[in-house]
């Protein structure tokens, strides 16, 4: 996979596919994925650059507040369809395995405004995000996440009364002895990084744009 | 008003939709209808704001969105849908005023004046989690601030050296929560102040658990039943409200939007934060509430300011001011911790737009709080001072707003700074903060004098 061997006219296209997905036009994005199928580009080089580009610069938009939270569902939709059409035609030998994050408020939390942020920001940043909602026991995260065989389980916790599920689910694996199949990364308004550390959690994010940061560090 | 019953069947006979669905569609909708109300923030000049034909068409554009919308139910996935006359009626059925607390400590909690000229209503503390060896203490310094007309409970992570975990625990520590406040209260020559009960989980036990006229909630006391960001609602809080509705427990409910979210920028969250608190008093009778908008970048403290933020609360307030009852408080919300420059200066921005918006003043607490790190009572002090100070002075819009400019100028290319706990920054035996946090306290104070504010 050699960028600079991609000439001229591929360039464009694909600057063309990033700008679509950066002003989050559908028609315009799924136009263009075509024209780059019909154009012999490497689709895996058209998901590493212009794709993770755009991503990285929607996160940006969103950060300065001049994209929000339901632009970035429709970027989410948009991304994951784009990287549909173009991974039909990488090799199955070829492709490249998504690292697919579980994502949960924990037991006894309502609260999904934190979690949401995360889900979207991680999804637009080109992570396969399975996220199983509000108020989920331990059992039910653990199990969703050996179903999808995911890399990385987020969970969210708004009241100090609930951080305890947060460990719960660290306990959990422990005693299974699933624990080194998953990394843990915790957040949420009362939630810490001394707490991260106390329960033995892999990685602490203050917000959606650092949870991006640590899953990235966390699944290198 | 629709009754909370009928809330109850419509929750369970409404049309069924996935959440992302509904969080699309109030993504949609209302930049719908910020595009045909012509809601658009005037420039980075306009904290205040100057309007009056810009506040009208909010406040339809929230109706507009409420019966567009409805309210949704994250416990049975269904859409509860009301109609205009519903809401009409719920906005002229609602009180202006709530009665409140017992004995020489009885207040009233009224609806503000835009630009009002009576002294606001002051709940100065808690909404904050602390150990249970400083709780009745804390307790006690937050409630013989004289201004005091309720207090708040608060979250903790221990009771009786245990940790807090299932719902037997968490009943438990519920009723010690009450019996904490009712302890502080007392302490402080007050027991007749009303207490607001902070639930420590959203369960109906966890809700209902506090009843008890004796050592837990009184009939004169309330309860913090917020309906949730973009218009959810959840079915245990519905249960609790019908249980206080009957006992007699005012409710209350955290009813700002949230900039950023799915309501989009801004001018989105103003439509979300007006139809809010609407929404609130039609799903659980919440008639007390704090209002506006926040932005999730102030509340994750990644800035102190977003441009717009306090003219969005401003349309907010003023729009529930004129053409409803909402009883409206400013939840204080600084992006820097206590002990802090900065912490000051945004208490005194947020207290400087309270009485201009017609809003009271509620709980100064840090944005990212953690256990005993949160606020102190020179916070609830200075912000009393601050807005008492705008009144007395018969500060109007116009002068709010320059002497806002000043201080936003003050606080540009600043980063919001993580400040000390509150045994670190105050004497909670001498109710008193200690020397550097007094020293900046005079250095803020210095600073509002010269930019125009007459404090002592």
């Amino acid at each position: 996979m050699d960028i600079s061997k991609i000439s001229q006219e591929q360039k464009e296209q694909m600057d063309a596919l990033k700008d679509a997905i950066v002003t989050i036009d559908l028609e315009k994005a799924r136009d263009v994925a075509e024209k780059i199928i019909e154009q012999n580009i490497d689709p895996r080089i058209v998901i590493k650059y212009p794709i993770a580009e755009a991503a990285e610069i929607l996160g940006k938009k969103f950060d300065c507040g001049e994209i929000f939270l339901g632009n970035l569902v429709m970027a989410g939709d948009l991304i994951e369809e784009v990287v549909a059409v173009l991974e039909k035609h990488i090799p199955l030998d070829q492709l490249e395995k998504k690292k697919v994050i579980v994502i949960a408020a924990v037991q006894g939390d309502i609260h999904s405004v934190g979690k949401n942020l995360v889900s979207t920001m991680l999804r637009a940043s080109g992570f396969g995000v399975c996220d199983i909602g509000v108020d989920v026991n331990s059992s039910v995260i653990i199990q969703k996440a050996r179903e999808v065989k995911a890399d990385m389980i987020a969970l969210s916790s708004l009241l100090t009364t609930t951080m305890p599920y947060q460990k719960e689910v660290i306990d959990d694996l422990v005693s299974m002895g699933l624990r080194k199949n998953f990394k843990i990364i915790i957040g949420g308004g009362p939630v810490t990084r001394d707490y991260a550390e106390k329960i033995g959690a892999d990685g602490y994010a203050k917000d959606a744009i650092e949870a991006v940061e640590e899953a990235r560090r966390l699944l290198a | 008003m629709i009754s909370l019953l009928d809330i109850a069947e419509r929750i369970q006979t409404g049309e069924k939709i996935e959440e992302k669905v509904w969080d699309m569609n109030l993504f949609k909708t209302i930049s719908e209808l910020v595009r045909k109300y012509h809601i658009e923030f005037p420039g980075e000049r306009s904290f205040i704001n100057m309007d009056e034909e810009l506040v009208e068409r909010a406040f339809e554009a929230a109706i507009d969105c409420l019966e567009k919308l409805g309210i949704y139910c994250i416990t049975t996935r269904r859409h509860l849908k009301v109609t205009r006359k519903e809401i009409l009626t719920a906005i002229n059925e609602a009180p202006a005023e709530i009665l409140m607390g017992e004995g020489r400590d009885r207040r009233v909690w009224k609806q503000r004046k835009i630009e009002g000229k009576e002294k606001l209503n002051v709940c100065p503390g808690h909404h904050t989690p602390y150990t249970e060896d400083l709780a009745p203490m804390v307790v006690k310094n937050f409630a013989q601030i004289p201004r005091t007309d309720f207090i708040e409970g608060f979250n903790f992570t221990q009771v009786d050296g245990r940790e807090i975990i299932g719902t037997p625990m968490e009943v438990y520590a519920s009723r010690r929560q009450m019996g904490w406040m009712r302890e502080g209260i007392r302490k402080a020559g007050r027991p007749g102040l009303a207490v607001v009960y902070y639930p420590i989980n959203t369960k109906a036990e966890d809700l209902i658990c506090v009843m008890d006229p004796d050592y837990g909630l009184r009939r004169t006391d309330g309860i913090l039943l917020s309906l949730l960001p973009d218009l959810k609602m959840e079915q245990d809080m519905l249960s609790a409200a019908i249980v206080y509705e009957e006992y007699g427990s005012f409710k209350l409910s955290g009813s700002f939007a949230l900039a950023g979210g799915f309501c989009g920028g801004i001018e989105g969250a103003i439509v979300e934060g007006i139809a809010k608190p609407i929404a609130a008093m039609i799903a659980y009778r919440d008639y007390i509430h704090y209002t506006g908008v926040e932005h999730i970048h102030m509340l994750n403290a990644r800035q102190i300011l977003v441009p717009g933020i306090n003219w969005a609360r401003s349309v907010v307030n003023q729009a529930l001011n004129r053409f409803s009852h909402t009883i409206c408080m400013r939840w204080i919300i600084p992006t820097s911790g206590s002990g802090t420059e900065l912490n000051l200066l945004e208490i005194a921005m947020q207290s400087i737009e309270a009485p201009i918006n017609g809003m009271n003043l509620y709980a100064p607490r840090h944005c990212r709080t953690t256990t005993n790190h949160g606020q102190t009572p020179l916070e609830a002090e200075w912000m009393i001072e601050v807005s008492d100070a705008v009144i007395d002075q018969g500060i109007d819009k116009q002068s709010a707003n320059e002497l806002l400019i000043r201080l936003a100028e003050r606080l540009k290319g600043e980063k919001p700074q993580e400040g000390y706990s509150i045994t670190e920054c105050y004497d909670l035996v001498h109710h008193k903060p200690n020397s550097d946090y007094e020293r900046k306290y005079i250095d803020v104070k210095k600073h509002l004098r010269e930019i125009g504010l007459n404090l002592s």
